[in-house]
């Protein structure tokens, strides 16, 4: 018997998003993953002082703003010519390792264990509709308080960011040439002591209550795989003095590990609301126009592809590619990656911390090109991010954002390849269709960010009435 | 980090308006004195940043606030529920008590389709619906952020969504906070004022006075550079910002005494300048952030 | 008319300037006869040397054409100048003109519409340096 469910709205990710899967025989045979927001922030940005993309961007999204910071900030450098120094890199990767550490213990515990564990009665927020809860009480209990011991950490993370980033979401740090103020001793030893706890829960509870969970949820190792294609533009990598400390662009198919050559990468508008010249195209060949009347067009997620396949990005294609974790693809592998990163992304911080030059000034005074393009590739907290900018008459003329969760949530491109997510999401077997909670688990192991996806949009049709209180 | 303003009994007593007024308020409850507040937090046309930056509120924190001060009914970021089950809990409090705070703005392009919320009854809910009918029965609207006060960045031009802050759709009256994000203290003192003695004391903008009353400028700890005209000519310098662009003369909240993320910075503290992101036109009215070819000579 | 009370309060304050004095000038000149002026300013002004500035109606004053205020600009060493009702104000370091910008508008430029649908009535052109009057085109 064919069955369809529709989840709307999938709660605990950034922005609003809805499944739509075909069960047949209590098996998924297609899904549809849509986002229910659109912005337009590249439309926004035309006519711009290409500086203020650095804080514009950022308002892509609440949880990841330092993401877009990044991003556009290497995108201006590269099209204006500059070099970053050792000293500045490390201060703005710093702050931008904050924003992993923030991301990864609110994803785990506020956005991925109310899936796993039964939280407190009573609370309006913690109410579930579904009952696949397998913790002993006591494991259960000890993860409930972490939940709420977690507060406190994350929000710790955003202390650090904005001791060197002025204030977090949307930092005034991170710029162009590295960050805006400088490093004291009295900053460093702050963040130095603050670290040291986030490192210690991180060790101590975080990882322990993954592997707990991965522990009573095994089968979840062996649903939401997906392609297997893993893509990294690479982070916290090409010091010159340290080399790379996490890992360089690389891509990962058919069991081997290539370099990722950037202009192999397009995006595919073939099932998408959008018109172009060209239903395939690089980044900086065209921002295609919203067209709602498209056929065969089922969203307004664009695909971005690289040599034409679609591939995931996020904290597990990184620790793959890394060599760090090669336990599987999965759906619980992706949740263990992200969890294994934040210990990866704490031990970066601290080598960084301890090349730190206390009280250096990287800043100077720049001058906007009359002409100019560049790009920005850079991994970040959920996958590989790109900013591309094109500047004429010293304004922003052109920018394109392909965001992680883009990459993650995808739509069929033209040879009809399912997203990523999709794909995870096909081949799943549904226990319980009248609470299929296999669904929005496989989701959120990639961590979407519909914010970030700025392009997406609802089904198409226009909604005459809707039916909403009884 | 600075120690000027960090003596100063206005400033000190400042900081403490909004934990002053949450615990008053846990007090009040654990006496039986009141009752907990049904809270729903909409997430609109916008980043999500707001709830980020509520988690984020060291003193007063979330924990208190889901714990012990209201019955948070609904959030998209935060709430286990999904689908269905997720909107028939925003829907179930209708009939009853309840403050409603939004972030991000209202789309009004086409209907509204470009920001659906959740299916209700197989059918598609646009934020502008669920804004429409919660809005109007709520106790309390307050407007969390720039983009639900005034549109914001979602409404920046040329406006691709038609994004409109939540006041131009609602005829009851919208208690503002605006701020990119905004301040928890901001929001956390508002929630608890209200519960305590109902609307606070608004401006003619419908900013509540406690966090809305004076110019950066004329507090900012970089004042006397700007008197005696010396000029940060780049980013990372300690003096005045104006010939970057400083938006703190035109720009009016308590960003410099909350500071941010437990008080540990603020943007000019981080020797950057005020980009206006809690005033009313924000972003398109304090453009550019940051210019370097501003005439620095003194005008004879 | 707003402008000649703003000009008469504007004088009573800082009437030892002498730019101010060419303000109540020019401004009166443009809007109202000399005479008018001084009948308003009364005794208050018995200078001989400031009646005979006011009587001499054509004062030494630099005019900008809406070409010459464009480069008035406020940027790579312009100072920032805007016109509001025929006279040019320097906003270069009035504070809430931030890098020549105020609430998206820019220096260099005929503010007088901009001006008359924000401040209306209010006295705040008073503190702002005149440094010229707009010719007529």
């Amino acid at each position: 018997m064919t069955k369809r469910i529709i989840i709307n709205p999938v709660t605990r990710i950034s922005g609003f998003m809805e499944i739509d899967a075909i069960i047949d025989n209590d098996t998924i045979v297609d899904a549809k993953t849509q986002g229910l927001l659109f912005r337009g922030f590249e439309k926004m940005l035309m006519g711009r002082n290409p500086f203020d993309a650095v804080y514009f961007t950022q308002r892509i999204c609440g949880i990841c703003s330092t993401a877009h910071s990044m991003a556009s900030t290497l995108a201006l450098e590269d099209a204006m010519g500059i070099a970053v120094s050792e000293q500045g890199k490390y201060l703005r990767d710093i702050i931008h390792a904050c924003e992993f550490l923030q991301n990864h213990i609110r994803h785990f515990y506020q956005y991925t264990i109310p899936d796993f564990v039964k939280l407190p009665a009573g609370n309006p927020l913690f109410v579930t509709n579904h009952k696949d809860f397998r913790l002993s009480k006591p494991k259960n209990d000890i993860i409930v308080q972490h939940y709420f011991d977690s507060l406190e950490v994350s929000r710790s993370a955003h202390e650090m960011l904005a001791i060197l980033g002025g204030k977090a979401p949307h930092n005034h740090g991170i710029f162009i040439g590295g960050i805006t103020t400088q490093a004291t001793m009295e900053k460093i030893s702050k963040i130095r002591s603050i670290l040291k706890k986030i490192k210690q829960f991180i060790y101590e509870k975080m990882i322990p209550d993954a592997y707990t969970i991965a522990n009573y949820y095994q089968e979840y190792y062996k649903i939401g795989q997906g392609y297997g294609n893993l893509l990294s533009f690479g982070c916290f990598n090409k010091y010159i003095k340290l080399g790379t400390l996490y890992v360089d662009p690389l891509v990962y198919s058919n069991g081997t590990i290539k370099k990722l050559i950037a202009e192999e990468i397009t995006e595919n508008i073939n099932h998408s609301w959008y018109r172009a010249q060209s239903d395939t195209y690089t980044p900086f060949e065209t921002l295609p126009n919203p067209d709602i009347k498209k056929e065969d067009a089922y969203s307004w997620v664009k695909a971005p592809r690289y040599k034409d396949l679609p591939y995931e990005v996020g904290p597990l294609a990184r620790m793959w590619l890394c060599g760090e974790y090669r336990n599987g693809i999965s759906a619980m592998d992706r949740t263990l990656a992200r969890v294994l990163e934040a210990k990866k992304i704490v031990e970066i911080m601290i080598t960084l911390l301890n090349n730190l030059i206390p009280g250096v000034s990287v800043q100077q005074t720049y001058s906007i090109p009359i002409s100019a393009n560049g790009s920005g590739l850079i991994d970040t907290t959920r996958g590989a991010l790109g900013h591309w900018i094109k500047i004429d008459n010293s304004v922003i003329s052109f920018y394109q954002i392909i965001t992680p969760s883009a990459w993650n949530l995808s739509t069929k491109a033209s040879n009809n390849l399912p997203g990523p997510a999709e794909k995870a999401l096909i081949g799943t077997h549904i226990n319980n269709c009248n609470n299929p909670v296999e669904l929005g688990r496989i989701i959120r192991s990639f961590d979407p960010c519909v914010s970030c996806a700025t392009h997406v949009y609802s089904q198409g049709n226009l909604i005459k009435t809707l039916q909403l209180m009884p | 980090m600075n120690k000027k303003t960090g003596n100063c009994p206005n400033f000190s007593m400042r900081q403490k308006t909004a934990s002053v007024l949450v615990n008053k308020v846990i007090d009040k409850i654990n006496k039986e004195n009141l009752k907990k507040s049904n809270l729903i937090w909409l997430e609109l046309t916008g980043c999500s940043g707001n709830i980020i930056s509520l988690l984020d509120g060291a003193d007063p924190n979330f924990k208190d606030l889901i714990s012990q001060m209201v019955n948070f009914i609904y959030n998209n970021s935060l709430m286990a529920a999904e689908g269905e089950a997720a909107i028939r809990r925003l829907f179930s409090v209708a009939d009853d008590d309840y403050i409603l705070a939004v972030e991000g703005a209202v789309t009004t392009k086409d209907n509204g389709i470009y920001n659906i919320i959740g299916n209700w009854r197989g059918k598609p809910v646009t934020a502008y619906e669920a804004i429409k009918q919660l809005g109007e029965k709520a106790s309390y609207v307050i407007a969390v952020g720039t983009c639900a006060s005034d549109g914001g960045i979602s409404a920046a031009k040329p406006n691709p969504a038609e994004c409109v802050g939540i006041q131009s759709i609602l005829n009851k009256k919208v208690i503002k906070l605006p701020g990119c994000p905004c301040n928890p203290d901001w929001f956390m003192g508002t929630l608890a004022y209200i519960m305590l003695c109902g609307e606070p004391e608004l401006d003619d903008k419908a900013r509540p006075l406690m966090f809305y009353s004076t110019l950066i400028h004329d507090i900012c700890p970089r004042r006397p550079y700007f008197e005696k005209g010396i000029f940060a000519s780049k980013l990372g310098e300690k003096t005045c910002m104006f010939k970057l662009g400083c938006r703190g003369p035109v720009t009016r909240v308590d960003c410099p005494i909350t500071k941010w993320n437990h008080r540990v910075n603020w943007p000019i503290g981080d020797d950057s300048p005020c980009i206006g992101c809690a005033q009313f036109g924000f972003p398109d009215k304090m453009k550019p952030f940051i210019s370097y070819n501003t005439t620095r000579e003194e005008s004879k | 008319m707003d402008e000649y009370k703003i000009v008469i309060k504007m004088f009573n304050n800082q009437k030892s300037k002498i730019n101010d004095t060419i303000a109540c000038l020019y401004i009166s000149s443009k809007y109202h006869p000399p005479k008018n002026l001084i009948k308003h300013l009364g005794k208050k002004i018995l200078n001989i040397k400031l009646l005979q500035i006011i009587q001499n109606t054509t004062p030494n004053f630099p005019m900008f054409t809406q070409a010459e205020l464009t480069t008035y600009n406020g940027k790579n060493g312009n100072p920032a100048y805007i016109a509001i009702n025929g006279v040019v104000y320097d906003v270069t370091n009035e504070a809430t003109w931030a890098a020549a910008t105020h609430f998206g508008l820019s220096a260099g430029k005929d503010l007088t519409n901009a001006f008359a649908s924000c401040h209306a009535g209010q006295p705040i052109l008073n503190k702002l340096k005149i440094v010229g009057k707009m010719a007529d085109e």
